[in-house]
């Protein structure tokens, strides 16, 4: 091998140093031209992002940098250590300052005055008492589809799959409330929502009466959906003022 | 060709023509000894290119570009909220782990008398040098990640970072806080006190009404229909052994991609 050392010595290209054994032998970049169906597409598509890939990087914003920002070392580093020394601080603070009570044993025998879950699942716990949404179908003779407790389930199912597709609802480059004022009252909404139907699911503890309780929940994030879509809306015009402004000074209209 | 050995690349010979520094012939001893063993130099492309792919060099942010970073500076703290619940994750893993050496799950039974569980915290809390501090670290953890979690998502909604090309991180942090929520409930049942044990009874009617999967679920994560011992060994089991991994990996999933992707600032 070592012998014909020339400089127009080739490997198969792909720069392993792997060298086929005869001329019989495909090289790799051979076989995968020669390969079928999915893996001929996957072959082909590779090559398209690479292209894509050298194509992007010869773009004038990849801005090609010594120094990419603050160095890692010690810069970064002291910044993250100070930030994160700062927050286990906070934390053993707290801790040290609001120890938590033990309540008695279990007691199957003895239903307690206040069943509550912790508190980040107050919100799951208020789906669990939408009963008197629950629809009487007429179809049905005036019964329920389903038992109130499952319609309560159901409404956590729906609520978390509401969330989980928003990115699929919401697209397009808008980014801050202001560019997308109907989103953000969808999530001023959900927040003032899930406050609501948190003080729903310890409703005997509310000094409210629970049918007004009720009606609240859900009118209270409606309210201020609409009035974020307002204030946005009106704060849009101005925004959009100085955006411009700002853009069109950058670069100049030709 | 002969089953002799014929060893036509000299490294020890290599090695002693060149004038090498102690370290830098002990480095390369065990790199020699490595390769040997592991072939070393035929990962050594995909150890370069991983080097160079994790120091990649990223397009500029478009607050760089616009020089608009004195407007955002005010932002910041809302974008370290997804590593303050990593941090407490941490704490909780490692205040959790401590509290695991004292703690054990048998639940005798539910009729007012302190079961085992129960004795075990009330050990740590009254005996253990520190135990109170301890428990009340994991407590406080639990819930500081919660929280930081809730105001992470919030913080993306709000400034749209869930878009385009980051649509399957937010499905995959939809999964984590759900995951977060339910290592809260298992830890909560723990202690198996009065709260536990009714928190408990509310998971397992949660699960009863579900359709048609109902009993097979409550039979799979609570062990039974009534809360019992199984009910106990399976939050424990839960909570210390399937969901740690789990959340780990996804963790570890998640921050990869925002590593990949990069922040998403607002523009």
């Amino acid at each position: 091998m070592s012998d014909n050392d020339t400089d127009d010595v080739r490997t198969d290209g792909s720069g392993t140093g792997i060298v086929s054994p005869d001329d019989e032998t495909p090289a790799w970049s051979e076989r995968k031209e020669r390969t079928q169906g999915l893996s001929r597409l996957t072959y082909e598509y590779f090559e398209r992002a690479r292209r894509e890939d050298q194509d992007l990087r010869q773009q004038s914003d990849y801005v090609e940098r010594d120094v990419l920002a603050f160095p890692a070392w010690p810069h970064e580093m002291m910044r993250n250590i100070a930030l994160t020394s700062f927050f286990v601080g906070m934390i053993l603070f707290v801790a040290a300052t609001l120890p938590p009570e033990m309540p008695n044993p279990a007691n199957s025998s003895v239903t307690p005055a206040i069943i509550l879950p912790d508190w980040y699942l107050y919100w799951s716990f208020g789906l669990l008492k939408l009963g008197p949404l629950n629809p009487d179908l007429s179809i049905l003779g005036g019964s329920k589809l389903m038992a109130d407790r499952t319609y309560g389930v159901l409404a956590n199912v729906v609520v978390v799959g509401f969330v989980a597709i928003v990115p699929f609802l919401n697209k397009g480059s808008a980014r801050r409330p202001v560019e997308q004022p109907f989103w953000a009252a969808v999530g001023m909404s959900g927040v003032i929502f899930s406050l609501t139907i948190a003080a729903l699911s310890i409703k005997n503890l509310a000094p409210i009466a629970p049918h007004l309780l009720f009606d609240l929940t859900f009118l209270v994030p409606i309210i201020s959906a609409t009035i974020t879509y307002a204030v946005l809306k009106t704060m849009r015009e101005g925004y959009m003022f100085d955006l411009n402004r700002r853009y069109y000074r950058l670069r100049p209209p030709k | 060709m002969s089953l002799e050995r014929k060893d036509e690349h000299d490294h020890k010979g290599w090695m002693e023509s060149r004038e090498l520094t102690p370290v830098e012939s002990v480095y390369l001893t065990v790199l020699i000894w490595l390769d040997r063993r592991l072939r070393v130099v035929d990962y050594l492309e995909i150890l370069e290119d991983l080097y160079y792919k994790v120091n990649m060099q990223m397009p500029k942010s478009h607050t760089e570009q616009y020089n608009l970073d004195n407007k955002f500076w005010y932002w910041y703290p809302l974008y370290a909220l997804g590593s303050f619940s990593t941090v407490a994750y941490i704490v909780a893993a490692i205040s959790g782990a401590l509290l695991g050496f004292y703690y054990a799950p048998a639940a005798a039974a539910a009729d007012g008398s302190p079961t085992v569980a129960y004795d075990s915290v009330m050990l740590i809390m009254g005996q253990l040098n520190l135990g109170y501090f301890l428990r009340s670290v994991h407590r406080w953890a639990a819930q500081i990640m919660v929280a930081a979690v809730f105001l992470h998502m919030l913080r993306v909604y709000f400034t749209g970072a869930y878009k385009e090309p980051r649509e399957l991180n937010w499905l995959i942090g939809i999964v984590l806080i759900s995951l977060t929520l339910v290592f809260g409930y298992t830890g909560y049942l723990l202690p198996w006190s009065q709260l536990s044990f009714w928190a408990g009874q509310i998971g397992v009617e949660m699960s009863l009404s579900i359709p048609l999967i109902g009993e097979w679920v409550a039979q799979l994560m609570f062990g039974g229909f009534t809360l019992s011992q199984a009910t106990l060994q399976r939050m424990y089991i839960l909570h210390v052994f399937f969901l740690p991994f789990i959340t780990t990996a996804i963790i570890a999933v998640h921050i990869g991609i925002v590593w990949m992707q990069g922040i998403a600032e607002p523009h």
